[in-house]
């Protein structure tokens, strides 16, 4: 496993296409050539209260990608003390690539693969140290 | 109207283990596919970052939970929010589970393609009977 010290979390809301987007989006990032840099955790051990990874969090640089206001990527973590580096939303990137939009929540389809790239590219374009 | 209860599915969906790729597969596919009008989901981090309005989900319905590992981290945030599950499913239990392979976590590969849907037939047979029971001494 990768020490990086930057840690993607998607929200992976199961009811919207764009929690799968967020998803798609965090693979991209965690999975391919970026992985030495960056690289996940599970968020559900936040809810779990799991020490070890909060401890982890608290050491690292956080980006937060939501797929709906409710922000709860962005808001599990702050609710363990930890500030998030970066935050996306899934649907302000589509607004500015209203072109890639996604067709579901089990398949968003090459659109939405596409969007989870334009999320990469806003992450590595703008949220670096 | 039935006035049977729906069964809550509350998947780990974890991003970290090809476990939590399974357990939302298998979840969405019983929501979507098998008992659609049964069945009701909450997103699991909703119970950290909602408020009281999300964290009475269990409290509502009958729930089931999906882990994609032995932490249980749905089963623990679930009992932990909001209420005990009815039911707690654990992914590792099934045999498949050992052939998984880590970038499953992404993709999951046509051999687990079996795992999902022996997985959500599961879930499915399970929802049907808490709801057959529910309630009853």
């Amino acid at each position: 496993m990768s020490d990086a010290k930057r840690v993607v979390i998607p929200c992976s809301g199961i009811g919207k296409a764009f929690g799968t987007v967020a998803r798609e989006a965090t693979y991209q990032l965690t999975e391919t050539s970026h992985r030495e840099e960056y690289r996940t955790i599970c968020l559900p051990l936040l809810v779990a209260g799991d020490q070890k990874a909060i401890d982890l969090l608290k050491q690292s640089r956080v980006y937060t990608i939501d797929g709906c206001p409710k922000k709860c990527a962005t808001l599990c973590v702050e609710r363990i003390g930890v500030d998030v580096a970066m935050e996306v939303m899934v649907p302000k990137i589509l607004a500015k690539n209203t072109e890639h939009k996604p067709e579901s929540v089990l398949d968003i389809g090459p659109d939405g693969v596409l969007l989870a790239k334009d999320i990469v590219n806003v992450i590595l374009e703008e949220g670096s140290d | 109207m039935s006035e049977l209860p729906k069964v809550g599915i509350i998947s780990c969906s974890g991003e970290d283990c090809p476990g939590g790729n399974i357990s939302r597969e298998a979840t969405l596919r019983v929501l979507h596919n098998l008992r659609p009008d049964e069945t009701v989901t909450i997103c699991l981090p909703l119970f950290l970052a909602g408020g009281e309005g999300e964290r009475g989900f269990a409290r509502r319905f009958p729930t089931i939970t999906v882990d994609g590992c032995g932490k249980f981290c749905a089963a623990i945030g679930t009992a932990r929010f909001s209420n005990k599950p009815a039911l707690e499913i654990n992914i590792e239990d099934y045999p498949d589970f050992s052939s998984l392979h880590d970038d499953e976590k992404w993709h999951i590969q046509e051999n687990s393609s079996d795992l999902v849907e022996k997985l959500s037939n599961d879930i499915a047979t399970h929802v049907d009977e808490i709801r057959k029971t529910w309630g009853k001494p």
